[in-house]
Formats: C-alpha cells, structure tokens, sequence
C-alpha cells in the first residue's frame, strides 16, 4: 500500500539570508501493508505528523520517494496529488477540520461534490455514511451545534464516504474524553475488518496505538522501532 | 466539481458577508450605469442627427458644383455634362439653373422687391419630386415661380426700408408688405443693360404663378424669381449679353454654363454609387450623406471617450471588487485549506473564486444596466420639458438626448466582465496558493 524509501525532510528556518535548516526526518524507509492499522508514536517533536503529512501530500520531501498503490506520489503535480487525495485517502484530524458554516450533511458531501457526483448520488451516499457513523438524527446540525465525539463522526464519515482504500489519522482522539475514545476506536477497528481500510494512525498515546497492527516509532526524525507493538 | 455546485458555493459564499457584497455590486452597478448613460447621450444624438439626416429631403441631393476642365480649374456645366449625368444609373433627375448676372427689381401696385433671378429648368425640377406650396410650375415664357419669402418681402414702395418693423418669426410686419394673392400677380421685372457705358433700364412683364415651399434648412432664405428659358432669352436678348450680364455688349465672355445643377438620386442607397461615378468623371459634387461620414466618424470618437471615461468608473469599482476578494479568500483561509486536504484541486478553487468575482460584475452589471434604461428614459423625458422651460425655445422634434443601443449594453457587460474578471485573478491566484496545514491551523 505504502513504501517509503529514504526519506528526508528539513525545515528551512528563520529570515532570508539568515536561514539555517532543521533536519525533520531523517532517511526513513517503512513499508505499510493494504488492509492493516500502523500506529506512528512518537513524542512531540518527533517528527511522527510531519511524517503523515508527507504521506498526505501536504508538503514535499527533500529527498527520498513516496510510493502509494504503486504510484510515485512523490513526483506528483499539486493538481495530481488532489487527484489521489480524493480518489485514495481520507483524513482524520484532532481538530475535526470541518467547515463550520456548512451542516454535518454538508460537510459529509464535500469530497462527492468535489468528485463531480450528481445530486442523487451524493443524497443517497452522504445519507447512508451518516447512518453508519449513527448521526442521522443530526443532518442539519452545524458543527458548533455537535459534541467533540460526533464532530469526529462528522469527520470519519467525510474521510470515509468515497470509500477510499487509506485513512490517514492525526492524533483522532486527541479532543475527546476517555469514554468517546475508546468508541471510536472500536469503531475504526471495526471499518477496518469490515471494509478492509487501510489505516495509518499517528498519535503520542501508547493505548491508541494499540489499536495499531504493527507500531512505529519515531524520535528525533529517525524511526526507532518497526513492528508489533510490545 | 460542477458548474451548479460550483454556483451553489459562490452562493453560500456571498451570504456570508452581505453587506460587503452588496455594496461591492452596488459599486460596480453604478460605474457600469454611469458608463452606459455617459455614452448614451452620444448614442442619443448621434441617433437623432443620422434621423434628421436621413429624413431631410436633401439627402437624396447631390449638388455639381462643376467639371475638371483638366487644368485644376472648374468649368461650369454645359447641356452636354446634364445629358450624361441623366444618363446615369440611380439617377432620378438634375434640376440646373443659370443665374441672371445682374441685380433684379421686381414691382407691382405700389410694391417692390430686389430678388435674383434664375432661369430654372422646371420639367426637372418636377420629376424631382419638387412640390410647390402653391400654384403651377411656369409653361411659358412670360409666367414665374417665386421662392416662399418672396411675398412676405414684398415691400410697399413708399416706405423707408430703414423704418419697417418686423414681427416676432423675422417677417414684415403685416402692414408694411403686400398680403394679397401673390398667384396670378403681374409684375414688371425692371433690368439694366449697357449702351456705349451708360445704363439703361428696361422693363419686361412676368407673373407669378407658383410659390415653392419653404427651403428645407430654416435659415435659408428664398426670396428669389425662377423664370423659364425663353425668358432668360429675351433678357439676353435686350441686353446683348449672356446672362444678361451687365456689360456693354461683345465685351465680355460668352457664359452658358448652369451655375448651379443637383443631381436627384433614385433613393439613399443610390447616392454613393452616384457620387462615385460622378467623381469618376470628373465632376466635383457634394452630398449630405458625405457629411453623414464625418458626422459619423466625430460621433464615433465621441462615443469611444464616453466609453473610455466609463471603463475608468469601472476600474475604480473593480478596486473595491479586489478588496472583497481579497478578504474573502482570507477570511475563508481555513475553509479553503480543509477542500484542498480533501481533495479540492487549485484549478477547481481558482475557478470558484473568479466565478464568484465575476458573479459580483455580472449581477452589477444587470442592475446597472437597468438603472440606466431607467435614467435614459427619465432623460429623454424630463429634459426636453426642463429645458423648453428654461429657455422658453420648443426643441427639435424627434430630439433623443439618451438612447441606449444593445452593443453598448453589451460593450459595457464586456467591459464590466472582463474587469472583475481580471479584479478576481490575484485573489482567486492567492486562494490556490494557500498552504493547507497553515490554513488549518487558522496561521493564514
């Protein structure tokens, strides 16, 4: 599913001229399988969210490659990589990322309206999404007007509903209180022997990455450890 | 994404800052009114002058002035040149005259009048569609027609020109003039000639027996005797000279050319062709249709800076279009950067956000035009009554202060389009350009 290889990153700080550079990730190279849960833990820092955030497309590596159902999305074109973004991956963040002046139904809809749906379909797909995540009752509910558990509802149902074979998760329990937590995570090991997801969870609570097939670790950019968790 | 999709966000988007939003169309709805009314009074009175043209009976007219005699000068023209311009295509007629070379008084029952005289050619002046406003054209030789001022200047013999009055419209006062019947009326047309240098006056009888309209141009004045060619023959013969000139006999030239010839054209669409190949043959003519040209050319102009001033009104307003913009893609930052992780592409967010500034001209530009017909037509209705009002004058009737074609409704929706257009690209640029994990973390 994913194969990175050698990857690097840095970060280039302070004003022109004046730059100096932060070695972020240091030559990383891992390989997710298609139907498991990783966990990336890692202390704050570490360098764990920048790797997922590679992986996403959201910035680009110094060096190395990202390979992802057997396309070098390393190389991708901004306009390709929102492309694969739609067609293979789903996200999940701490902060839920919704669009607060759109309703849980809106919201759910987006990545169908950005697919060129018809309306029909969307209703339809958008509607059973909502069943699934148990949020039918809160259709036209705008974000501020949800819990912190059902904005991530709202969330995973948006990440979800165009079925993509990769949910990438940042730190998806981060907000929620311990009871919420442990639904979620029921509910995402659930998807994933249901559906056959394929998850990559990046969180710094060892309980979370339990939930993990295999764990890795990340400190000080470098991978530490790659496999079951302990 | 779909175009509707689209337009459904462009939407949900402009509700969330109405006042802003309107006030940006307000802007561009005024700049584009104001550009359209601004050009509308060229419009207006370019529309009536190319009407009042057209409509005039002169724009059939092609006046001959004379032909190349080959030298640079002009010769005037003889029967021959009349013959050959009959003969062209689209011609209808050519009416010519020869003027009597001599100041000529004209008296009768205790009246007088100093006119000038020519010998008109009236079978022509017929077929020309020349009505009279009263009587017959002359038959024979002794009969005339006389131009439409010539009875209301028929003054009383005994009255010092210096102490007449004349009425309000510019004519003789009633009793300072002849007011009978002026068809059917004799009178003696009093001429000079010379003899071994001295000048002897004669006296030959005409009586009018038709009245021609008035002149087409209200400042022409036609006070003026038409008399046939057997008339101007004897006048000549008395004299001894052409055109009974006043010269002792044998002295000066021989002059048989028409002073003056005008070509009728069959109808508008005629007159160039006739033009052309009059000057083809060397003939020099004026037209008021050549007129029409220039007239045009200046009203082009006219138009072209009115509209040029509007665009700059246009231009102002697309400033406050780039502001709204502006802020709206930094306002809605986060939003843009969580479509884009979802995977919105720059493209789609690119279009979105110059869909929506040119929703903002669009929607200006249709209240703007609306207002403007609105404006034109208050214009075309207020103005002539304010204005005969105020100046106490009745204005020309027809006259269109403002009047509002579709191609400059459509040069202005064009303008106004491709401004908030070009008003929409640096935000609608900035709104792709925007780092998703910045804007997701509300630093944009």
């Amino acid at each position: 599913m994913i194969e990175i290889n050698q990857l690097s990153h840095q970060f280039v700080l302070g004003k022109k001229g004046q730059q100096s550079r932060l070695d972020v990730l240091k030559n990383i190279s891992l390989h997710v399988a298609q139907g498991g849960i990783v966990s990336i833990v890692g202390r704050s820092g570490s360098g764990k969210s920048t790797l997922l955030n590679l992986i996403s497309g959201f910035i680009r590596p110094t060096e190395g490659e990202i390979v992802i159902l057997d396309e070098k999305v390393s190389e991708f074109t901004e306009e390709e990589f929102a492309e694969f973004r739609l067609k293979n991956m789903g996200f999940i963040f701490q902060s839920f990322q919704l669009i607060p002046s759109m309703t849980a139904y809106e919201n759910i809809e987006l990545p169908l309206i950005l697919k060129g749906m018809s309306e029909q379909a969307r209703k339809q797909m958008t509607l059973e999404m909502m069943k699934t995540v148990g949020l039918e009752n809160f259709k036209d509910h705008y974000p501020s007007e949800l819990s912190g558990g059902q904005q991530q509802r709202v969330s995973i149902a948006r990440a979800l509903v165009l079925e993509p074979p990769l949910i990438l998760a940042d730190e998806p329990t981060g907000s929620l209180d311990s009871e919420t937590e442990a639904d979620l995570l029921a509910f995402i090991k659930k998807l994933n022997k249901e559906r056959g997801i394929t998850f990559v969870i990046i969180t710094h609570d060892d309980e979370v990455a339990k939930i993990g097939d295999r764990t890795i670790e990340i400190a000080d950019g470098e991978l530490v450890r790659n496999g079951v968790f302990a | 994404m779909k175009l509707k999709d689209q337009f459904r966000f462009i939407r949900q988007n402009m509700k969330k800052n109405k006042m802003r939003v309107f006030m940006t169309i307000l802007a561009s709805a005024m700049s584009v009114a104001f550009l359209i009314v601004l050009a509308s009074v060229a419009f207006g009175l370019h529309d009536t002058v190319i009407k009042d043209t057209i409509e005039s009976p002169e724009v059939t007219q092609i006046e001959v002035a004379g032909k190349d005699a080959g030298n640079g000068n002009a010769e005037s023209l003889t029967n021959q040149n009349i013959t050959e311009i009959e003969a062209l295509e689209g011609v209808n007629a050519v009416t010519r005259a020869k003027q009597v070379k001599q100041e000529t008084r004209y008296v009768t029952d205790g009246y007088e009048i100093y006119s000038q005289t020519f010998q008109s050619h009236f079978p022509s002046m017929k077929n020309a569609g020349i009505e009279l406003k009263e009587g017959s054209f002359p038959e024979t030789k002794d009969e005339v027609a006389v131009g439409y001022h010539f009875a209301l200047n028929l003054m009383k013999d005994d009255v010092d020109p210096e102490e007449v009055e004349y009425g309000e419209d510019g004519q003789l006062l009633p009793e300072y003039r002849f007011t009978g019947d002026i068809i059917g009326q004799t009178f003696d047309l009093e001429f000079k000639r010379m003899e071994d240098g001295e000048e002897i006056t004669e006296t030959v009888p005409v009586t009018v027996t038709g009245v021609l309209e008035q002149p087409g141009r209200e400042w022409y004045w036609d006070q003026n005797v038409y008399i046939t060619d057997e008339k101007l023959a004897e006048l000549e013969g008395i004299t001894g000279t052409s055109k009974a000139m006043l010269t002792d006999p044998g002295e000066a030239e021989e002059d048989t050319g028409y002073d003056t010839a005008t070509v009728y054209a069959d109808d508008l669409e005629a007159v160039k062709s006739v033009m052309t190949s009059l000057e083809d043959q060397g003939y020099y003519v004026y037209s008021i249709v050549s007129e029409m040209g220039q007239i045009n050319t200046l009203f082009n102009i006219a138009k072209a800076g009115l509209i040029f001033i509007g665009t700059i009104a246009i231009l102002i307003a697309s400033i406050g279009i780039f502001n709204t913009m502006t802020m709206a893609v930094t306002e809605r930052a986060p939003d843009i950067g969580i479509m884009k992780a979802i995977g919105a592409s720059p493209k789609v967010i690119k279009r979105i956000f110059l869909l929506e500034s040119t929703y903002i001209g669009l929607i200006g530009a249709i209240i703007g035009i609306a207002v403007s017909y609105i404006i034109s037509i208050g214009v075309n209705l207020a103005l002539p009554m304010i204005l005969e009002t105020v100046f106490e004058e009745e204005l020309p009737a027809g006259l269109q202060f403002s009047s509002i074609p579709f191609t400059l409704v459509l040069i202005a929706v064009v303008i106004c389009l491709g401004v908030t257009m070009l008003s929409g690209l640096r935000p609608a640029k900035r709104a792709t350009e925007i780092d998703v994990l910045k804007a997701m973390r509300r630093e944009v």
